[in-house]
């Protein structure tokens, strides 16, 4: 691919014999058990999760208020460096506590491969910190990487995306709404019962998506509460003349590593097509409305009232985006026609036999497998059983989670090896900063003060440096990780720096 | 039913996967994980907790 992306992950958390109201504590213990190298400090420089990128900046965002029964009032004095215990790893990843959930943010990188890689790799990395606090505590903890806990709260799973800033906003959000609405029809992670659906909380239905019941309006800064389908941060995390990052707030944890791919490979193809000056192809009357609707027919069959023309199923949503990134974009990369020949294929099934794709898209997968035990156990949907099976798809112990399961069983499509996730669990990728951010805390930790997305400030000699990563996202930072690989002092370093041409862009 | 043994049905192999192709000379290949027959994946759900979703409750995120 073209741009940098990742993923953040916020992981349900459970703690033998505790409750919400522990969480946050407990959060915070898991990430500080991290077994591996790490530096503390995260370098908030740039960041304001108030600013919209339609220009404004928000007076504070909404939080959700059911989350006060989980506080005791004058209780919490951490400060917030101290609620988050931010870990910046040897991979370049990002380990924190948010709001009460462990959340592993990847490093930055440029191809499907790695980014797959790295994502798992942050479940394993949660592993160890989750097994090391049991053995602190002496109680069994849980680390579910989903996004509901089945009684209207939800946590996210986030994707960010590199693109370029000159893309009007109006327009960005318009394109996005309808694919957005529809994407779920294969990065869906499935969902037994339907939630914030102004009733009880209900278990008799299995939908496509975790997170559609939680979305209320089209477009906004807000993340925690009102959420939107389109997110409007306006936090680059690099040049922010030239640059913007699509924070991506509406999609699902996925367990399948072809899933993944999928949802992260379509979505930059449609940010590609944004880019080279594509507007709106299609434009649904309700997309929020949409999502739900789609999300709760699996028959896929849902008519989507539209502007301008009759009604569309989602598939001929999807394949209006398809069409147009197939004739723009073909042959571009390798992942671009992967992305394209895959996209090409999973649509065609869905419009067949959906449960073609059972050993590719986490939806249909955990519908096959519940459905099978269902029907064997003589259980109904309704059956909380059910929506307990659902949770435990997304267990990220190897030895109890039934994606796990699936995956050991031969029944889930792989793209990279354990050897990759192995390896991405300790190396950054090699073609983008998160190398040179990883180098810092590999190599010269005692001097770190800090580290964020666009910088690290360290210490040398008396001196503060901050070594400032704002314009290094184009491919040629390979130039400058191979040149800093080699450098075993922070002498030497610190003069590579000095040397760099200020003109890097 | 997967718990059942059933051949399952594939979708063709595309057959230029890029994501497949090593680029580094350590492409991916089959996973290196043991593969227990599915009977051991039904063992696997009958020991879940079935109250399990009714007591789990977590804190709103992002």
């Amino acid at each position: 691919m073209t741009r940098l992306f990742g993923i953040e992950t916020e992981y349900g958390i459970v703690v033998e014999g505790l409750g919400a109201n522990d969480w946050i504590a407990e959060s915070i213990a898991v990430v500080r058990a991290h077994p591996g190298k790490a530096v503390g400090g995260w370098n908030y420089r740039g960041e304001d999760p108030r600013r919209d990128m339609r220009g404004f900046t928000v007076h504070a965002l909404s939080t959700n208020p059911d989350d006060a029964q989980f506080d005791t009032p004058g209780t919490n004095s951490m400060s917030r460096e101290e609620e988050r215990s931010d870990r910046v790893l040897t991979n370049g990843a990002r380990w924190y506590n948010d709001h009460g959930h462990p959340e592993y943010a990847t490093p930055e990188c440029r191809s499907l491969r790695d980014l797959v890689a790295h994502d798992r790799a942050g479940e394993r990395i949660a592993l160890a910190s989750a097994h090391k606090r049991a053995e602190q505590r002496g109680l069994e903890v849980t680390l579910y990487k989903n996004n509901t806990d089945f009684h209207g709260a939800s946590y996210g799973t986030h994707e960010g995306y590199l693109m370029k800033r000159d893309v009007p906003t109006e327009t960005l959000i318009q394109t996005l709404l309808p694919f957005f609405a529809t994407r779920q029809i294969y990065a869906g992670a499935g969902k037994c019962g339907i939630e914030n659906d102004g009733a009880a909380p209900s278990a008799t239905t299995f939908q496509l998506s975790q997170r559609a019941d939680y979305f209320s309006v089209e477009a906004s800064v807000d993340t925690l509460h009102n959420r939107p389908l389109v997110n409007t941060r306006d936090e680059p995390h690099a040049a922010a003349r030239r640059y913007r990052r699509l924070h991506v707030i509406c999609g699902d944890a996925n367990m399948s590593e072809y899933t993944t791919a999928l949802k992260v490979g379509t979505t930059s193809l449609v940010l590609s097509l944004l880019e080279e000056g594509l507007s709106a192809p299609v434009k649904l009357l309700d997309p929020v409305r949409a999502v739900k609707k789609v999300s709760r027919d699996r028959t896929l069959k849902t008519l989507l009232e539209r502007q301008g023309g009759p009604a569309l199923t989602p598939v001929e949503v999807q394949r209006i985006y398809l069409d147009e990134a197939e004739r723009r974009l073909r042959g571009r990369d390798d992942d671009t026609d992967w992305t394209l020949t895959e996209w090409a294929t999973v649509l065609d099934a869905l419009e067949t036999d959906p449960m073609l794709l059972a050993d590719r898209l986490d939806w249909v997968a955990k519908f096959k497998l519940l459905d099978a035990f269902r029907q064997e156990e003589d259980l109904q949907w309704n059956d909380s059983y059910m929506q307990s099976l659902d949770l435990a798809y997304h267990n990220i112990d190897p030895e109890q989670g039934l994606y796990y399961g699936l995956e050991q069983a031969g029944e889930m499509r792989r793209l990279v090896t354990d050897g990759h996730v192995q390896a991405a669990m300790s190396c950054p990728p090699a073609d983008t900063r998160a190398f040179l951010r990883g180098l810092f805390v590999e190599r010269f930790s005692g001097a770190v003060r800090s580290i964020g997305w666009n910088g690290v400030a360290f210490k040398h000699n008396g001196a503060d440096f901050l070594f400032d990563m704002n314009t290094l996202v184009e491919e040629n930072v390979k130039v400058l990780n191979e040149e800093f690989g080699s450098l075993e002092t922070l002498d030497a370093v610190v003069a590579a720096i000095q040397r760099r041409p200020s003109d890097w862009l | 039913m997967i718990f059942q043994g059933e051949e399952r049905r594939q979708m063709p192999t595309t057959p230029a996967d890029p994501l497949r192709k090593s680029g580094d000379g350590d492409g991916p290949g089959k996973p290196d994980v043991k593969r227990p027959d599915t009977s051991d994946l039904l063992k696997r759900m009958k020991r879940v907790d079935p109250d399990a979703a009714r007591r789990y409750r977590q804190r709103s995120g992002q």
